[in-house]
């Protein structure tokens, strides 16, 4: 395997949910900590799509806002080409941010409505690049506009002008705009309609081969995941809980969750398809997650020691059921 | 393939037509549909958002408020029409005949009324029961819809409920006066996958039981594909194109349909380009004079500016393009 890119070292984010001071002491309780993100591992490798699914509330898009630098771990370290993301450096921070941009999911938000759409994509042009003249930095949008299929004149228009679609268009281009090598996608396509969500897709490949961009894929839905990504990782209430080659990881999912989420995907080719398992309980609140092993009151092939203990990541699954004894 | 029934079907809708009072005039958001839903049948109406899925629902039960309303349309429920109704009489008919599941099950269920408090009502409303009696019936139904120690959970506030264990609750309501028909709308959008696979388990299994039909409104053809026998797809106010849903995933006669077919990423598949087709859907006020499709249609002719093409039967369903009336290009 090819040097690893991004590597993504034991990262772990608490949040602290508790009461007020005052109450705490008043009703003696503790404090109350939320793990978002419980020891995440991973790699991706230069010119890849890595994704990671999971449900609401598991942590994924956490890990995402770590990945680019928006919140600081708790613990661990995202390192890109071999240098922390995490160093109190300006110059070093300011430098690591221009190579890392980010597509959020709801284009009617992350777009400022008062900003015309060639001012929104000048802004990266104008913080990493400063001097550069102003006729040149027109022609640098002209161009980015017509690389996500828009058209040069768009940049006078506002945001309210364009359908979902073409926002996330927008979007796209102001990421490609810092001239970026890793762009983290989170849930890029969930706000849009399934013709719109099909020209997205296949813009996000297009640039990929065109300027050698590396993803990392936020997303819950598996279709799109399969569509998109070479590795994925599921994720489970802050842990990583199966990693693996996209064809793998369908064809032969190991961990029991993502056997039970592959189940239970609705899918166009399951047409009139009765269920073959039985899908059971919920995703427990995070806040007090089960002891052991997360997915342990689910799984059909809980035992005693995954009450207690919660399974390593080995050979790319975290479970004491299926993984083979190193 | 229902035509050979000889009774009426269950809900039968027959040119409706809604339209939006605007400033600038009027727009057509439901523009003449007709389809019928049989007994015990599970029609899905698809289409992106803004193709009026949602109106059509409520123009059924006639919820839409002005400056929404049906200009035109016969609608009748087991043969008898029920677009002309009174509100007293519609009321009636909303939760005793015709039951709602909506997307959201926390706006849909009353904040400040315990779950109890909320079935009761319903089923005095529509059922002649003791306040005892629906009590007992109401932890009956609760049961049924999998809620875990119904006995105890009754009392609870809806907040105490996580998200698939309040569409049970919106879904015991909504079969709490036996329906003999169920529109649901977007009934998992906003829940996650190993929840929505449980949801529609058990809205498949009760409707079942009970020989209800149910028009399941939803943008998620996976969703339609597992769950309906028959799909009406809607593009701007139209349907396009009706059929079983086999046909319409296999071999979609629009090219709507079969652009939209293929531009949805499956499990199945490998990293492929997707098929994708161009623009977006047509905004009201920019309706095209022809075919609302047209301008994105890549075997569009000189006939689809201009004329709108009406839903033509074929052996298996219906799609509404010239092609298929035998034009040519």
């Amino acid at each position: 395997m090819s040097d690893p890119f991004i590597e993504i070292n034991q990262l772990s984010k608490d949040f602290d949910v508790s009461p007020p001071a005052l109450e705490r002491w008043i009703e003696r309780s503790p404090r109350r900590i939320l793990h978002a993100v419980d020891k995440v591992s991973f790699h991706i490798t230069r010119g890849e799509t890595f994704a990671l699914v999971g449900e609401s509330g598991s942590g994924k898009s956490t890990i995402g806002r770590m990945a680019v630098g928006l919140l600081s771990p708790t613990n661990g370290d995202v390192k890109l080409d071999h240098q922390s993301l995490f160093r109190s450096d300006a110059a070093h921070t300011q430098a690591m941010r221009r190579r890392i941009q980010m597509i959020f999911q709801d284009p009617y938000a992350s777009l400022n409505p008062r900003w015309r759409t060639g001012s929104i994509i000048a802004e990266p042009l104008r913080v990493f690049n400063p001097r550069q003249p102003k006729p040149e930095q027109i022609e640098a949008i002209a161009r980015l506009l017509e690389k996500v299929g828009l058209s040069p004149v768009d940049a006078l228009k506002f945001p309210h002008e364009f359908s979902g679609g073409q926002r996330q268009r927008i979007a796209i281009a102001r990421a490609l705009a810092a001239n970026p090598d890793f762009i983290v996608c989170d849930e890029p396509t969930s706000a849009l309609d399934v013709s719109v969500q099909a020209q997205i897709l296949n813009l996000m490949r297009d640039l990929q081969e065109q300027f050698g961009l590396t993803y990392l894929l936020i997303s819950h839905n598996l279709a799109v995941v399969r569509h998109m990504a070479r590795r994925i990782g599921v994720i489970y209430l802050g842990r990583l809980v199966e990693v693996a080659d996209a064809s793998q990881l369908f064809n032969n999912p190991r961990h029991p969750y993502t056997r039970m989420l592959l189940a239970a995907v609705p899918d166009i080719q399951k047409i009139g398809a009765g269920r073959t398992t039985r899908m059971e309980g919920e995703v427990p609140n995070p806040i007090n997650p089960p002891s052991g092993c997360h997915f342990h009151p689910r799984c059909p092939l809980a035992s005693t020691r995954c009450t207690q203990e919660a399974p390593e990541l080995i050979d790319g699954v975290a479970c004491h059921a299926v993984a083979r004894p190193a | 393939m229902l035509q050979a029934v000889p009774a009426p079907p269950l809900l039968d809708v027959k040119d409706l037509t809604v339209q939006i009072d605007t400033r600038r005039g009027p727009l057509l958001a439901i523009d003449h549909i007709s389809f019928h839903i049989a007994r015990g049948e599970i029609l899905g109406i698809v289409g992106e958002s803004g193709a009026g899925k949602s109106l059509t629902g409520a123009a059924i039960i006639n919820l839409l408020t002005p400056p929404i309303r049906r200009i035109q349309g016969e609608i009748s429920l087991q043969g008898a029409r029920i677009d002309g109704l009174s509100i007293q009489a519609m009321r009636e008919l909303r939760g005793k005949k015709i039951g709602m599941i909506f997307q959201d099950p926390l706006t849909s269920l009353d904040p400040l009324a315990t779950i109890a408090q909320q079935l009761i009502e319903t089923l005095r409303a529509h059922l002649p029961l003791s306040p005892s009696a629906a009590r007992a019936r109401a932890i009956g139904l609760l049961r049924e819809v999998g809620i875990p120690a119904p006995e105890q959970r009754i009392d609870a506030y809806p907040h105490a409920f996580s998200g698939g264990m309040r569409q049970r609750v919106v879904i015991a309501l909504a079969l709490a006066a036996e329906p003999e028909l169920i529109i649901a709308d977007e009934p998992t959008t906003a829940l996650d996958v190993s929840v929505q696979a449980q949801i529609i388990e058990l809205l498949k299994a009760l409707c079942a039981q009970r020989g209800a039909s149910i028009m399941l409104i939803t943008h998620d053809m996976g969703v339609i594909a597992e769950t309906a026998d028959r799909v009406a797809v809607m593009y701007a106010g139209r349907i396009v194109e009706i059929g079983p849903v086999a046909q319409i995933i296999q071999s979609p006669r629009h090219p709507y349909t079969q652009g939209l077919m293929g531009a949805i990423p499956s499990l199945g598949a490998d990293r492929t380009r997707l098929t994708q087709i161009s623009g977006a859907m047509p905004r009201l006020t920019a309706l095209p004079e022809g075919c609302a499709f047209a301008p994105r249609c890549t075997k569009a002719m000189a006939l689809c500016q201009t004329q709108r093409p009406s839903l033509t039967p074929h052996e298996q369903g219906a799609a509404a393009c010239f092609l298929l009336e035998g034009a040519t290009v």
